[in-house]
Formats: C-alpha cells, sequence, structure tokens
C-alpha cells in the first residue's frame, strides 16, 4: 500500500483505498521512522490525518474535507488545495497550513501551535480557541472568534459579522475592515509586544502580506460579559 | 442531511455532459442521502415546445397508464413525442397557453398524475434509491446540455417516495427547479399562507416551499437573484439551496451558515457541492473552491 518514492520522501497514493487504510498507513510509515509523507490524491476526503502525535511533516497534495489534523500534537501539517470543516479542531500543538479556502469552523477549539489560512476562511473560524495561533491571509466568514479563551487570531483580510463576539481572553488582529463587531468585542490600541508578534509571525508565515503590517488594528473582549448581574436585562436582552 | 450539487456551463455549449457530471456528483455524495436521487437538466437550446415529465401514480401498469394518458393528451394539445420509461411519461408538446392550464388539464385526466416538470429546456427525472439506480433507470449520464442541478436525499421529516424526492419544479412556473440541503422551520406558517390563497403543495415536504416562494416573487416581477435575495429574510432555519431557470444558476446560504456549500468558478464553468469531494469526483482539476459564506446569494445568467 505504502509505497517509497525516494530516498527522503514516502508517500501514499490515496486512490481506492479507505480512509482508515490511509490513516493506518500514515502512523505506520511513522512508525518505520520517516519524517515527510507525501500524500498524493488526498481528493477532499473526509477525517485524514487525524490524531497524529509525532513531529513528522505531512504533505496531502490536494484538497482534503471535513477535520483533516484533527486533534494532532506535534505534526506539521501541509494542505496543497483547500480543507473542508473543522480543519485541525482541537489541535494540541504542531504546525498547520492550507494554501488555499478552508470550510466552517476552522481551528475551533485548538489548545496551542499554529493553523495558518493562505486564502479564505468560512464562518466560525477559530471558535472557542483556548491557545495558538490562526493566522488567515485571506477573509474570514460569519462569527470568527466566537467565545475564544486564549490564543491570538490574525485576519489580514476583511471579517465578517459578529467578529470576535462575547470571547474571553482570545487577542485578534484585523488588517482589513471588520463587518461588524460582536457582543462585548473592542478595539484596543497595539502594544509593542503585539506589533513584534504580528511581524514576527507574518515575517515567517506570510511574507507576502508583509507590506500591511501597519494596517493591523486590535479587537480583544470589553469584559462587560465576564461578569455582570443577572437582573441586568438591558445585557442579557444585547447579547441574546 | 442531504447532498445539492449544480453545475453551469459558461461556454455557450449545448453539449456539455451535463448528466454525467451531475450524476459523478451525486454519487460522491451519495452517501449523504441514500434515500433518493434526483436531477434536473436543461438544454437552454431548446426552445419552441414544452417538455414534461409526468408520474404515472403508484398503482403499477406505467406502460399501459401512459400510453392511455399520451392518446388523451393528442385529444387536448399538439404532442410531438411521447415515451414511457419506468413511473414516467414524457411528453413534447407545442403547447402555448398558461403552463398552469396546461398541468390542471393534465391532473384532471386521472388524479395519480403529477407533472414533475414542465418547461422549454428542463427536465426532472428523481425516484427512491442512490444515484447509480437513477441512471440505470433513465440514462441521466447521457443528457446533455449547459444546466444541470441534482440531489440526495435523506429523509428527515417526510415520507420517503417519489413525489416527496428532490429536485422540486415550481409548479406552474416553467423551467423553475429547486435542491435544497436543511430545514426551513417557518414552513408551517408559510404554507399556510399560500394556501389561503389557494396554492396547492404536493408534498409535505419543506423544501417544496422554497420553489413556490421563488416563483411567486418571480411571477410578481422580481429576477431570480432578487427574489433569492428576498427569500433568506423570509425564511427561518438552517439552509443551503440551489435554484436553476432556462438560462442561469444561483446559490443561497442561510445567515448562520448552518450548512455545507462549497462553489467554483472557471472560465468555463460553475460549480456548487455541498462537499469538495463530489467535485473534484466529477470534474477533478486543482481549481481553488471555497465555502459560501454566511447569508451569501449569487446568481450567473447567460
Amino acid at each position: 500500500m505504502a509505497s517509497i518514492n525516494n530516498e527522503s520522501v514516502a508517500s501514499i497514493n490515496c486512490e481506492g483505498l479507505t480512509i482508515r487504510e490511509i490513516n493506518t498507513g500514515i502512523k505506520r510509515l511513522i512508525a518505520e521512522g520517516e519524517t515527510d509523507i507525501v500524500i498524493q490524491n488526498p481528493a477532499a476526503r473526509h477525517n485524514l490525518g487525524v490524531g497524529l502525535v509525532s513531529p513528522v511533516k505531512v504533505t496531502f497534495d490536494g484538497s482534503v474535507g471535513y477535520y483533516c489534523g484533527g486533534m494532532i500534537d506535534s505534526t506539521t501539517i501541509h494542505i496543497t488545495g483547500t480543507a473542508g470543516w473543522g480543519l485541525s479542531e482541537s489541535m494540541l500543538n504542531g504546525t498547520v497550513i492550507v494554501d488555499n479556502n478552508a470550510g466552517n469552523g476552522a481551528a475551533a477549539s485548538i489548545r496551542g501551535g499554529i493553523v495558518v489560512i493562505k486564502g479564505d476562511a468560512a464562518a466560525r473560524a477559530g471558535v472557542s480557541i483556548k491557545g495558538g495561533v490562526l493566522l488567515i491571509g485571506g477573509n474570514c466568514g460569519y462569527m470568527a472568534g466566537f467565545m475564544g479563551q486564549k490564543g491570538k487570531i490574525i485576519v489580514c483580510g476583511d471579517t465578517g459579522a459578529a467578529f470576535a463576539d462575547s470571547m474571553y481572553q482570545t487577542e485578534c488582529y484585523v488588517g482589513g475592515t471588520v463587518g461588524e463587531l460582536g457582543n462585548d468585542a473592542v478595539v484596543s490600541d497595539l502594544t509593542a509586544e503585539d506589533s513584534a508578534f504580528l511581524d514576527e509571525t507574518i515575517r515567517q508565515y506570510l511574507p507576502e502580506k508583509i507590506s500591511m503590517l501597519g494596517a493591523f488594528k486590535k479587537i480583544v473582549a470589553g469584559r462587560k460579559l465576564w461578569n455582570f448581574h443577572k437582573s441586568d436585562w438591558k445585557t442579557w436582552r444585547e447579547v441574546l | 442531511m442531504c447532498g445539492i450539487v449544480g453545475y453551469y456551463d459558461k461556454t455557450g455549449s449545448n453539449q456539455t455532459p451535463v448528466g454525467q457530471i451531475v450524476l459523478d456528483m451525486l454519487n460522491a455524495l451519495g452517501c449523504r442521502g441514500p434515500d433518493s436521487a434526483g436531477v434536473a437538466l436543461y438544454n437552454s437550446h431548446n426552445v419552441g415546445c414544452t417538455i414534461l415529465q409526468i408520474k404515472l401514480g403508484e398503482r403499477g401498469h406505467f406502460e399501459e397508464k401512459g400510453w392511455h394518458i399520451a392518446e388523451k393528451m393528442r385529444e387536448l394539445t399538439d404532442v410531438q413525442d411521447a415515451s414511457v420509461t419506468a413511473e414516467y411519461l414524457r411528453l413534447v408538446v407545442d403547447y402555448s397557453g398558461k403552463p398552469a392550464e396546461l398541468e390542471r388539464c393534465i391532473e384532471q385526466l386521472d388524479p395519480d398524475l403529477e407533472v414533475v416538470s414542465m418547461g422549454q429546456s428542463l427536465e426532472i427525472v428523481k425516484q427512491v434509491g442512490s444515484p447509480q439506480n437513477l441512471d440505470d433507470t433513465y440514462h441521466v449520464s447521457s443528457f446533455t446540455g449547459n444546466i444541470g442541478i441534482g440531489h440526495t436525499r435523506l429523509s428527515t421529516e417526510s415520507r420517503v417516495d417519489l413525489s416527496h424526492s428532490q429536485p422540486f419544479w415550481s409548479h406552474g412556473y416553467p423551467d423553475l427547479a429547486t435542491v435544497h440541503n436543511g430545514h426551513i422551520t417557518s414552513y408551517r406558517k408559510q404554507r399556510w399562507r399560500y394556501e389561503q390563497r389557494g396554492v396547492h403543495f404536493y408534498t409535505e415536504n419543506d423544501s417544496e416551499i422554497i420553489g413556490v416562494y421563488l416563483a411567486d416573487q418571480m411571477t410578481k416581477g422580481a429576477t431570480l437573484e432578487a427574489a433569492m435575495r428576498k427569500s433568506i429574510q423570509d425564511m427561518d432555519g438552517s439552509f443551503s439551496y440551489v435554484a436553476a431557470t432556462a438560462n442561469s444558476i444561483g446559490f443561497a446560504k442561510d445567515p448562520f451558515a448552518l450548512k455545507p456549500l462549497l462553489v467554483a468558478e472557471t472560465d468555463d464553468f460553475v460549480v456548487i457541492a455541498t462537499e469538495e469531494i463530489a467535485i473534484r469526483a466529477a470534474l477533478g482539476g486543482d481549481f481553488p473552491v471555497r465555502e459560501a459564506q454566511a447569508g451569501e446569494i449569487r446568481v450567473w445568467q447567460a
């Protein structure tokens, strides 16, 4: 099933294989000591490369479907096409790079590492993010960053409506236009630390966006929803 | 879950294998909806005659019944061609009157009859079972034209039979068809309002209301795009849907983006599908696709 193409890169051709065969194939190659694995013809199939916990590089040569790279730890995943819903959901650590667009719920609930989407992200990117970084080269859709607890979200383009809604301590940076701020989201001043972080991250992962470094604004929680009295009906009405 | 797909040829050809493309996409999405499958295929270069796909009921003897109905139709209008395949009678008629009147005439011939589609370019076939079964019965893969939409159904609230399958033709409005993935939660309220105005509903499927709504808006003069734009304000629920006419195709997604829908456009075509897996299975290539955004509407028109 799995074949070694040349000395340095092991590969699996997905054609004719079940999802289970592909995923066990990846894990077998890792167990055999391979550190650079290429998956050919993923054809946008679901649940690929889920639960990998080794510091290896896995390249999906094409598009992947739902939940690619979910729950990984310390693995590097490179997707040369598009990613479907739930990209790298609940990742603990590692690097996920998508050369094109991503579907709903990208990097939802990640705890560490970095997810880079070079194109656009659809709705609910980075919801409930608990750590790590989500970097979007293009635009993001509706309700990105909803209930973010920690971590950072960088959107180089424009955001959709309800951006950064009901957040805790996630810090968001937007280079383009904010479609609409979510509940309790406020614009804040960039600190020297923020600027250094943006400079370093964008220089490393999206150097073609370096010229827009000066355009970023920071969005954080206004903390009004962190504590409010249960009889405060005005706040209830606004939020719900 | 359901799977919906759409394909729109931009080159001006009427020889694109839209039947095969839509079928390939539906086969790839079959696991999203194993209950039934259906396609609405268009050849915009067909003008003049009206093509009818008529469901012959549920009591068997389709061949015999089909020819009997065809004979009766010859007395009513100029029938150019008639054929019976499985549960369907297909008629090509030279008819210049009101579409609703022709439909009423057909329904009066036999209460079991249902006009599944009517139009100069549009033909719908759908049935219980897989997309492959649909092709085995109706040879949809051999259809050439320029627009196609399709559906694989997982029924959640209404019965599984031919009539409740999709695509839905908007009764009384030639060439307008829709496919829908999701739920229209305002269905009961909206249906009641239409019924007060005398609109007949053919199924208990909430998806049927989308076509009724669009036809109503377009009869009042709205463009397909304007009607679709208004639909996402007037309809509640989780939905992605695709609508097509003889010369246009469009998609709409609910304002909360609860249902998937992917879209890609190249110089030659527009392709729309619930999952990218369908697009790659039918067309291959590495052209970029994107998830439609919340509340997004887009229409392409020739």
